[in-house]
């Protein structure tokens, strides 16, 4: 059995690299300490804190680990070595991610050495399936590889709009991939899973927004792969980014998080909610959160429910919703439900079942067409008043069938679609189309996303871009566009994907 | 000055793996030795200070006195500490104190029966955030070496030579076990060995870098010098015994090509022994790798920092079963150190110090060393974890230094 009280303090450490340092001498420590060594009692409860989790460090020495211990086999082969932030102020243990050795090349630790390094938010090692999950931040991967450092600026909005919108946002798509009839889809790290997912995409919409985390008053995780049957992705996502005011005394922060559940529209269904959240007549949050974010799973080929393992992706998006500094304006909405049972997972069941033929034109097609044509018609609009068109991507053909349906256009659907570079990332999909329309829309533009979740139902969107979001591009350099097109993508083969995605 | 206490009987059981043992077994044959070769009986102890690391994960024993106290049918005071070492220091200091007269010291280990699960046990003795990252116990013996070449600016034809160097260690140190009948690999390797180990698991160091998981016990009969007079005719008394600590987290300390605390405690302890370096003729250092044996002759202070590789390595060039060290003589692990010998963490220690009694007795046997002049004191140097505490030990002859 895992021990929970241990789990929890480490975990509140090491998920964000907590530490103290020195007012006095500036002398740093990793984990919190109340005094300082150097200047003894006049430090005594003076101590700052601060964490490491958005700096960027040095990988000093390291070695190969070939045989790592128990619970670290599934890793494989991995880096090991010394992390020094703030130039040899303080010095970490840290195991580099993200990397595949393989054991016919030799190994040239010099290579390695001396890099920049960021830390990256991961999985600790294998556990029993009871037990808790454990993760930290000791992980690191190169800042000139895949996974680009970015500072995290907190900066003072300075316009409030009339409707409530986008604030920022984050894709989260992991540097591996498997290429397989001309579609290439993202597969995990093996310390990667939805709840990681859920982490880095909120840390970056944080960067791109921003948004003070401590302004942030409600997160919303939606996923259909929580590794969990019952314990929120979202109270790991507050606690890590540290989403509310923090308590220090009790060691909790003030912000409400909860999970959602409804297959792929798990994420889309919130947005409305946190917009509603943000404009509540009496005391209205500041920000919400909104993360989809799916290791999607499916049965291996052969069994049923195996046909799904031809699109299963990994990924998740966190969208940032406000009324200050907003990037783009909702305009409205509509949503619809029906009793569809068309892809499900009963409880215990490691993988899901789909309904074959079912899952199109009754569940998929007359979902999202009905909520795609009612919101235009409610607004009053026709496809050519709309520039971008986005909606859930199971496959690449859907998609395009369902906007050619609807009357869009290529140019139209096409900057969105990135079925064929991630696969179906689930609660993550439309969003992250989402997302990649937002790296290149012009102010002024709507946009207009339609999600469908099975079970069913499907949430219609329509945003308009504002000036900002030309404002804002430069604070994200991990794009949607950056992450398909990366020159430092790994392939893996079948066997390594389905490794990769069972996890540690 | 406080009369030094001294060592009247040592024992000690084969190292290896005793699959038909259990602990107490072990402790019992190494603890009956010492008490036969010190002529004494179990009666006339007045304490007992034992020694184990990891009893209580391994062979679920939590309270490893009372398995003494029945062994020895007494009711004496009986305290148990992580290392031999430790056993030693305090059974030294309460003798000083003038609390006992007659303390058996003994250590054991079994380590063997849990052989899947060792490996993470060990890091028990590592800062637990180094296990969190996927550190093992030999990542830092690596991570080490790396420090000191990248301190030293030791690269390319250097880098060479001082691999080629480590494996010549573990080389002697096997050739040294074959007349160990006690050791636990009594046989020789070559250097060809070593480099095809660390090649074939395509890592800096390789399986004959490192001590290996044994199990084992050692044990002694320490006196006060009133006692040792009656019972012994040649004590070998514990001129100095000392520790120093360190960082758990090895990555936290200032000064990562070496250990601090072995170059504290063998100062302390030459300044209480009352000798000086050029004194010490023999040297069981704690060879729990290669690279332990190379940096410890640095951090004790034999050697010149950054220099030792290059000392090592001419010396290696026509070996002559010491190390030939700023003009002197100096014996090392000539046991076969931890690689060869053994390493059952809790009895550790006592190998070490059974070999240094014995040579200054002159009981080594075949491996009794020659060295020129008398062979007046011996030094010992354990640690416990990765440099966390390192103690040393000066044992003499005589009872004071000069
Ligand atoms: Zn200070």
């Amino acid at each position: 059995m895992g021990s929970e009280p241990i789990e929890r303090r480490v975990s509140y450490v090491g998920d964000r690299l907590k530490g103290s340092r020195c007012p006095f001498c500036g002398k740093e420590y990793f984990r919190v300490r109340k005094y300082c060594g150097n200047c003894g009692r006049i430090s005594l409860g003076k101590m700052e804190d601060i964490d490491y989790f958005y700096e960027k460090g040095v990988l000093e020495t390291c070695t190969v680990v070939k045989e790592p211990t128990n619970r670290f086999i599934r890793l494989g082969s991995y880096i090991y070595g010394i992390v020094s932030f703030h130039n040899g102020k303080v010095r970490v243990p840290g195991r580099l991610t993200d990397i595949i050795l393989r054991n016919d090349e030799p190994i040239n630790l010099e290579d390695f050495e001396g890099r920049e390094v960021v830390p990256r938010f991961r999985r600790r090692y294998s556990v029993e399936r009871s037990d808790i999950i454990p993760t930290i931040s000791l992980a690191f991967t190169f800042a000139d590889e895949y996974y680009p450092h970015q500072e995290y600026e907190i900066i003072r909005p300075s316009k409030e709009y009339e409707a409530p919108g986008i604030v920022g946002y984050g894709v989260y798509v992991s540097r591996f991939r498997i290429k397989e009839g001309g579609i290439e889809r993202s597969v995990p790290f093996i310390d990667e899973d939805a709840i990681t997912a859920a982490v880095e995409s909120g840390k970056l919409s944080l960067i791109h927004s921003g948004v003070d985390h401590r302004l942030v008053g409600k997160i919303y995780a939606g996923s259909e792969s929580n590794p969990y049957a019952v314990n929120p992705i979202a109270s790991k996502v507050a606690q890590v980014l540290k989403l509310g005011e923090e308590e220090k005394v009790e060691g909790v922060q003030g912000v409400d998080a909860v999970d959602t559940e409804f297959a792929c529209k798990a994420a889309t269904s919130m947005f409305k909610d946190a917009m509603a959240l943000v404009c509540y007549p009496k005391n209205p949050m500041k920000y919400v959160m909104v993360i989809g974010a799916d290791n999607a799973q499916a049965a291996p080929r052969g069994e049923p429910g195996g046909e799904l393992d031809f699109f299963v992706g990994f990924g998740g998006a966190a969208f940032i919703f406000g009324k200050e500094d907003v990037i783009a304006e909702a305009e409205g909405w509509y949503s619809c439900t029906s009793d569809t049972p068309d892809f499900w997972r009963r409880d215990l069941e490691p993988y899901p079942q789909h309904g074959g033929r079912f899952t199109g034109e009754p569940a998929y097609f007359k979902h999202i067409i009905k909520a795609g044509r009612k919101l235009m018609e409610r607004m009053n609009l026709k496809p050519s008043d709309i520039d971008y068109f986005v909606c859930h991507q199971p496959n690449p053909a859907f998609p395009a069938r369902a906007a050619a349906i609807l009357g869009f256009k290529p140019e139209q659907y096409a900057p969105g679609l990135y079925t064929s570079k991630f696969g179906n990332t689930y609660s993550g999909s439309s969003p992250i189309g989402l997302a990649a329309i937002l790296d290149q829309a012009e102010p002024h533009k709507r946009i207009m996303i339609v999600s469908y979740g099975s079970g069913a139902g499907s949430d219609a969107y329509l945003f308009v871009t504002t000036s900002q979001i030309k404002d804002k591009r430069s604070r994200q350099k991990f794009t949607v566009r950056y992450q398909a097109e990366n020159r430092f993508l790994q392939y893996v083969d079948y066997a390594t994907y389905r490794k990769f995605k069972e996890g540690l | 000055m406080r009369e030094k206490p001294a060592i009247i009987g040592i024992g000690r059981t084969k190292f290896g793996e005793h699959y038909e043992l259990d602990p107490e077994d072990l402790i019992d044959e190494a603890g009956l030795m010492a008490l036969d070769s010190a002529g004494i009986e179990r009666k006339d102890l007045d304490a007992c200070y034992i020694s184990d690391y990891l009893l209580q994960v391994t062979n679920k024993i939590g309270l490893e006195e009372g398995f003494i106290s029945q062994l020895l049918e007494r009711n004496i005071p009986i305290e148990r500490m992580r290392s031999f070492s430790s056993a030693l220091l305090n059974a030294c200091n309460a003798i000083e104190a003038g609390r006992y007269d007659v303390v058996l010291v003994g250590g054991m280990e079994k380590m063997t029966d849990r052989w899947s699960k060792i490996r993470d046990n060990l890091m028990l003795l590592e800062d637990h955030w180094a296990y969190y990252a996927g550190g093992t116990p030999e990542t830092n013996h690596e991570l080490l070496l790396r420090e000191y070449m990248k301190s030293y600016g030791i690269r390319g034809e250097s880098q060479e030579k001082l691999m080629m160097t480590l494996a010549q260690i573990s080389v002697k140190n096997h050739h040294n076990a074959v007349k160990n009948e006690y050791a636990h690999f009594q046989r020789e390797i070559d250097v060809k060995r070593v480099l095809a180990a660390r090649a074939e698991e395509k890592r800096v160091l390789g399986l004959y870098d490192f001590a290996p998981i044994s199990d084992g016990a050692t044990a002694l009969i320490l006196a006060s010098p009133k006692k040792a007079n009656e019972y012994a005719d040649s004590p070998v008394y514990v001129l100095a015994t000392t520790l120093a600590t360190d960082y758990i987290s090895y990555a936290s300390r200032p000064y990562r090509a070496g250990f601090i605390a072995s170059k504290i405690s063998m100062e302390n302890a030459l300044k209480i022994a009352g000798i000086t370096l050029d004194d010490v003729k023999i040297l069981e250092a704690y060879d729990q790798s290669t690279v332990f044996e190379m940096i410890s002759l640095e951090d004790l202070g034999f050697i010149e920092r950054g220099k030792s590789w290059m000392e090592l390595h001419k010396n290696f060039e026509d070996f002559k079963g010491f190390y030939y060290l700023d003009g002197k003589e100096v014996y090392v692990n000539t046991d076969g150190g931890l690689k060869a010998d053994g390493n059952p963490l809790g009895a550790t220690g006592g190998a070490q110090i059974f070999e240094v009694v014995k040579q200054l007795r002159g009981e080594a046997g075949q491996r009794q060393i020659k060295p020129d002049g008398d062979l007046l004191f011996g030094c010992v140097q354990e640690i416990e974890g990765f440099g966390t505490k390192v103690y040393v030990h000066i044992l003499g002859r005589e009872k004071c230094g000069k």
